[in-house]
């Protein structure tokens, strides 16, 4: 008996069946937990498949708020696309530049000069990186979670290393990402020594970032 | 006598130009942005072909259509309605993608133009007016094909 449970460990209808009469009620019965058994553990493994899932967001909000003395600028961008790799933790962005609107032209046509930030030479900035606390994060359950992502910032094809934190908020099918950051432009080749520009423009842009993703 | 006359002409033509540099300097501080739907047209495409000249030639295409202070080109792109969704900012979102197509073409309306998508579809074939603000390219890091973005748009024929 011990053996030959051995020899076939998983089959437990077998095992129950041998000790029950076959032809009883609860023979049936307990061939139908089987079933069920077997189910479950199907169902656990495809949640789990769902769990490794990619998350992708066309919906997205990513401001840069600069402050100094002289005046306040900031602009906004709706355009951006991400994912998270729900399974091993990756996360990537990419933002469409020109996408960056500000109250005044001016500004929005300096903001994407060669001088400043080269649009047409660079149209996207990038983030690639790694939530690093992926077992804080439980995907499958609602709630709010403390993100950290460490990986690599590109700019004006600059590409620096950074460690942010952020938060990750589970509802449902709906995970949404926040994140307040720093960047120092003189990191990323944008400096201004003289003028309006070194007076009205912070040397370190606040950037905040929130991004509403899907399963897909 | 004739040179008192000299200093006043004088005097006003200073102040002349001085009220048209302050007041150049002022239009172009308060310069409002464009308005896309009031300007001409410089590009007739399908979603189709505009997303496969950037896959195609990414850095060719960005020059043929970025500019380099942002104000890039204006295009009437043709294509198949293959989602309807809203940004954060209100604005109606519109992605012009054909079933075999790697990428589509992603048209962001305005807040005056918005009503304009109440009459659209899925599977409806529509020409959009906007500004382009980046192009199509496949992102390794994304692991998908990133889709062209227009914004200030609006519908020119259903």
């Amino acid at each position: 008996m011990k053996s030959k449970s051995l020899r076939n460990p998983g089959n437990y209808g077998n095992f129950f069946l041998r000790v029950m009469p076959v032809n009883s009620y609860y023979g049936t019965l307990l061939r139908s937990i089987n079933i069920l058994v077997v189910l479950i553990v199907f169902s656990g493994l495809y949640a789990s498949a769902q769990d490794d899932a990619r998350l992708v967001s066309e919906k997205s909000h990513i401001r840069f708020f600069s402050s100094t003395p002289a005046e306040d600028i900031e602009a906004h961008n709706y355009s951006a696309t991400s994912t998270i790799n729900t399974g091993n933790g990756n996360v990537a962005f990419s933002v469409p530049m020109q996408g960056f609107e500000f109250d005044k032209r001016l500004m929005q046509r300096h903001f994407n000069q060669e001088r400043f930030l080269d649009t047409q030479q660079f149209p996207t900035a990038r983030l690639v990186g790694t939530i690093t606390n992926l077992d804080a994060i439980d995907f499958s359950s609602n709630g709010k979670y403390d993100a950290i992502i460490e990986g690599e910032l590109t700019i004006k094809g600059v590409t620096n290393k950074i460690s942010e934190k952020g938060t990750v908020t589970v509802n449902g099918n709906r995970v949404t990402a926040e994140s307040v950051f720093d960047v120092t432009l003189a990191d990323y080749g944008v400096e201004f020594t003289s003028g309006r520009p070194a007076s009205n423009i912070a040397g370190t842009i606040e950037v905040t970032v929130h991004a509403e993703y899907q399963p897909q | 006598m004739k040179r008192k006359k000299i200093i006043r002409v004088l005097i006003v033509l200073v102040v002349a130009g001085a009220l048209i540099g302050v007041g150049a300097g002022l239009y172009m501080f308060f310069m409002p942005q464009r308005n896309v739907q009031n300007l001409p047209v410089d590009f007739q495409v399908t979603a189709s072909d505009l997303t496969e000249e950037f896959l195609n030639d990414i850095t060719r295409a960005n020059q043929k259509y970025l500019s380099a202070d942002g104000e890039s080109k204006i295009l009437e792109v043709t294509g198949k309605v293959s989602r309807i969704s809203e940004n954060f900012n209100g604005e109606k979102v519109v992605l012009l993608k054909d079933d075999d197509d790697k990428a589509g073409v992603s048209a962001t309306f305005t807040h005056d133009t918005n009503q304009a998508v109440n009459e659209l579809e899925p599977g409806d074939v529509v020409t959009i007016k906007g500004v382009i603000r980046s192009g199509a390219y496949y992102d390794q890091d994304l692991d998908m094909f990133v889709n062209v973005t227009v914004e200030k748009s609006d519908i020119i024929n259903l």
